[in-house]
C-alpha cells in the first residue's frame, strides 16, 4: 500500500514537472520577452501624464516589446535624482529644471520634449488691479518652491523685481491648492493652465453663488509675447551613460514610439484617454481631468516638428531665459538629443500616423463644481 | 587625570590653557581626519556628489552663497528662538505651578510623559492651518511644542526631586512655603531644567526646519529643499551646515547661562556639563 502511494506521488511529482516545462515552453514561445523600463513621473496620477497612461492601457508599450512600469512622483520626489540612483530608465521634469542639473554635474540628456509650449500661468484677481507683472511689486506673490519657481522669477525679473529681495516682493511659498489665493491671502497664485487653473474655476464664487469664471481673473501666460519667460516644460530624460549603450538603442526608440502613441491617441480621444487615467486613480474626478486632458493637448499640438521634437530654436530659447534670469550660470551644452525621438517619428510617419497635429482643435470642457 | 587629583595651583593661567588645549587636541584631530577621510572616499569609491559632495565643495558654497545662507539661517533661527522661548517659558511656568498642587500634578504627569512620545513634528501641516501660514506663527508653534513637554517633564521632576530631610529643615526655622520653594525647590529643580534647556535648543532648531519645509520661501529648510530639486547638493549641505552651527551656537549660549547660574552646584563637575 505503502509502497503504491509512493509510485503515485513520484508519477504525479514526474507529471506535473512535465507539465510546468511544458507550460514554460509554450509562454515562452507565445511571447517574445519583454524588456523592462520604468518611467519615473514628475507628480502624481493625473491627466498631464495621459499619453503614457494611455500607451500602457492600449498596448502600444507592449507591442513595441517592452514592458514599462510608471512610478508616480510628489512633491517630494525629483525625477533627475531617481533616474540618476538608477531607480528608473527614464524620466520626466521641465528643461530648464535639467540644464540646473546637468551644470551641477547630474549627467542627464533629454531625449525628447513631449510638451512644446509652457504651462505656466500666475493668476491675480481682476478686481485686485494687477493687470501686469509690473505692479506685482511690493504684495505677496506666490509660487511652488523647488524647481517649479523659474519661469515665475524669470518673469519678475525681467520686469525690475528682484524675488531673492524682501522689500521688493513678498514670495509666498505655494501648497498645492488654491485656498491661499481663493482666501485672498495672497495677490498672486501659480497655476498651471492644466490644474490649479481649473481649480479656481471649480469654485464657487461666494459673492454670486456661481462658479468663479476666467472673467474674473488675470491670467499671466509665462508663454505669452506679455510676459515672455515661458520656458520648455515636460520632457522624456534618461542618462548619458544609459545613453551612451549601444544595447539601448532600440530599447530607446521603442519607448518613445510607444508613447507618442499614446500621446497622439490622446489627442484623437480625449474622453477615452481621460477614462483611462481616471482608471489609475487620481486625486480629483472626471471633470477636471477632462479639462486637464484637453488643456495638455494644447500644450502637445500642434508639433510642425513632429510629437517629441522641438527645434533648437526652442531649446535656446529656454536655455537663453535660464542663464539670464540665474536659473543657470553657463549655456548648457548635449542638454538635448531628439536623434531617436527622430527614428521613432519617422517609423510612425511610415505607418501613415499624424505626428504633427496640424488640424489639431481643442475641444471646449464644461466646468464642474470641485471637478467631478 | 593628574589634574584632578592635584588642585591647579593659582596663578597659573598659562598652564590652565595649556592643559584645556591638551584636551581639545584629540577631538580636533579626529575631526580634521574625519573631514579628510571624507574627502579622499569620494574619490576612492567615486561616489556620486548627490549621495555625498565633497567637504571642499561644500564649504567653497559656504562661502560663496553666505549672503543668502546666513539671511535664511536667520529667518529660521528667529522661529526656532520664538518657539524655544515661548515653549520653555510654558513649560516652566506649568512645572512651577503644577509643583505647588501635587495631586493635579500626578494626575498629570503620566500624560504629559505620554504626550513627550507623541512625534509633534506631525502635527506641522496642521500648524499652518490654524496659524497664517504666511507668518512665523505656525514654525513657531511647532517648535515651541516640541520644546514644551521636555522643558515641563523635567522642571517638575526636578521640583519634585527634594529630600525631605532638607524640607524638614527648613520648617524648622519656621520657613513658610514660598520660602521653601525659592530657597530649596527651585535651586535643586535648576540642573533639571538646564538639561532640559539644552535638549530643548535641538528640538527648536528641528521644529524650525522640518516646518520650513512647508514654510516661506528664504528659510533654511526650504533652501535645502530647493537646492536638493535643482541638484545643487553643495548648497544643500552648506545649508545643513549653516544650520548645525546655528544649533551648536543656542546649545552653547545655554550651556554659558547654566555655568555662570549653577556656579554653586558641586554636582555640575561629576555630572560632566562644566
Amino acid at each position: 500500500m505503502k509502497r503504491k502511494t509512493l509510485i503515485g506521488l513520484a508519477c504525479l511529482v514526474v507529471a506535473a514537472a512535465a507539465l510546468a516545462a511544458g507550460l514554460g515552453m509554450s509562454r515562452a514561445q507565445a511571447a517574445p520577452k519583454l524588456t523592462h523600463v520604468t518611467l519615473q513621473l514628475k507628480w502624481v496620477t493625473q491627466a498631464q501624464f495621459a499619453g503614457y497612461y494611455a500607451a500602457v492601457e492600449k498596448g502600444y508599450y507592449k507591442d513595441a516589446g517592452l514592458d514599462v512600469t510608471l512610478k508616480v512622483g510628489g512633491p517630494d520626489i525629483t525625477p533627475e535624482q531617481v533616474v540618476l540612483a538608477g531607480q528608473a530608465e527614464f524620466g520626466l521634469d521641465w528643461l530648464p529644471n535639467l540644464f540646473a542639473t546637468r551644470e551641477k554635474g547630474g549627467k542627464i540628456v533629454s531625449i525628447a520634449q513631449v510638451f512644446a509650449r509652457s504651462g505656466m500661468t500666475e493668476l491675480t484677481w481682476k478686481s485686485s488691479g494687477i493687470n501686469t507683472i509690473k505692479k506685482m511689486r511690493g504684495k505677496k506673490v506666490g509660487v511652488w518652491c523647488c524647481g517649479n519657481q523659474p519661469e515665475l522669477f524669470a518673469a519678475l525679473n525681467k520686469n525690475g523685481i528682484n524675488p531673492a529681495s524682501k522689500s521688493a516682493v513678498t514670495i509666498v511659498n505655494q501648497p498645492f491648492d488654491m485656498n491661499l489665493f481663493l482666501q485672498k491671502k495672497v495677490d498672486a497664485a501659480a497655476a498651471m493652465t492644466y490644474n490649479e487653473l481649473a481649480q479656481v474655476l471649480e469654485t464657487k464664487n461666494p459673492a454670486t453663488g456661481k462658479l468663479y469664471q476666467l472673467s474674473d481673473l488675470n491670467v499671466f501666460k509665462m508663454a505669452s509675447p506679455a510676459v515672455g519667460t515661458g520656458m520648455l516644460e515636460d520632457n522624456i530624460f534618461t542618462t548619458e551613460k544609459y545613453l551612451n549603450d549601444p544595447s539601448h538603442k532600440a530599447t530607446m526608440v521603442a519607448f518613445l514610439k510607444a508613447s507618442f502613441q499614446g500621446w497622439i491617441y490622446c489627442r484623437n480621444h480625449v474622453e477615452e484617454c481621460t477614462q483611462i487615467v481616471l482608471k489609475n486613480g487620481t486625486a480629483l474626478g472626471h471633470g477636471h481631468q477632462l479639462w486637464q486632458t484637453n488643456e495638455i493637448n494644447k500644450l502637445v499640438w500642434p508639433n510642425p516638428t513632429g510629437i517629441g521634437h522641438v527645434t533648437p530654436k526652442q531649446v535656446l530659447n529656454t536655455a537663453t531665459i535660464a542663464k539670464t534670469y540665474g536659473v543657470i550660470k553657463k549655456m548648457p551644452q548635449g542638454a538635448t538629443t531628439y536623434q531617436y525621438a527622430d527614428q521613432a517619428l519617422n517609423q510612425l510617419k511610415a505607418a501613415h500616423v499624424d505626428i504633427y497635429g496640424n488640424g489639431y482643435k481643442p475641444i471646449t470642457v464644461k466646468v464642474t463644481e470641485g471637478g467631478k | 587625570m593628574s589634574v584632578v587629583l592635584q588642585p591647579t595651583p593659582r596663578g597659573t593661567v598659562v598652564k590652565e590653557i595649556r592643559t584645556r588645549a591638551a584636551n581639545w587636541i584629540p577631538a580636533i584631530v579626529v575631526f580634521f581626519a574625519a573631514i579628510a577621510l571624507w574627502q579622499l572616499a569620494i574619490d576612492a569609491f567615486n561616489i556620486q556628489k548627490f549621495l555625498l559632495p565633497k567637504p571642499a565643495a561644500i564649504a567653497s558654497a559656504f562661502w560663496t552663497q553666505r549672503s543668502t545662507l546666513w539671511s535664511a539661517g536667520w529667518l529660521t533661527l528667529k522661529e526656532a528662538l520664538g518657539g524655544f522661548a515661548i515653549g520653555s517659558a510654558a513649560g516652566i511656568a506649568f512645572a512651577l505651578v503644577l509643583a505647588r498642587f501635587g495631586r493635579i500634578a500626578a494626575a498629570l504627569m503620566p500624560i504629559a510623559i505620554a504626550a513627550n512620545a507623541i512625534p509633534i513634528i506631525a502635527f506641522s501641516p496642521i500648524f499652518n492651518a490654524w496659524f497664517d501660514p504666511l507668518s512665523p506663527a505656525p514654525r513657531m508653534a511647532t517648535a515651541a511644542v516640541l520644546c514644551f513637554f521636555p522643558v515641563f517633564v523635567n522642571t517638575l521632576r526636578g521640583l519634585h526631586s527634594v529630600r525631605p530631610s532638607q524640607i524638614e529643615l527648613m520648617r524648622s526655622y519656621a520657613a513658610g512655603e514660598l520660602e521653601i520653594f525659592r530657597r530649596v525647590r527651585v535651586p535643586t529643580a535648576l540642573p533639571f531644567l538646564f538639561a532640559a534647556l539644552k535638549v530643548a535648543t535641538v528640538l527648536a532648531m528641528i521644529g524650525a526646519i522640518v516646518s520650513d519645509y512647508f514654510g516661506t520661501f528664504g528659510s533654511l529648510g526650504i533652501t535645502i529643499k530647493n537646492s536638493v530639486s535643482l541638484f545643487d547638493f553643495e548648497t544643500a549641505w552648506a545649508a545643513i551646515l549653516t544650520a548645525s552651527i546655528l544649533g551648536v551656537a543656542m546649545y552653547v549660549a545655554v550651556s554659558l547661562v547654566e555655568r555662570t547660574v549653577l556656579q554653586w552646584d558641586p554636582t555640575r563637575q561629576e555630572r560632566g556639563t562644566a
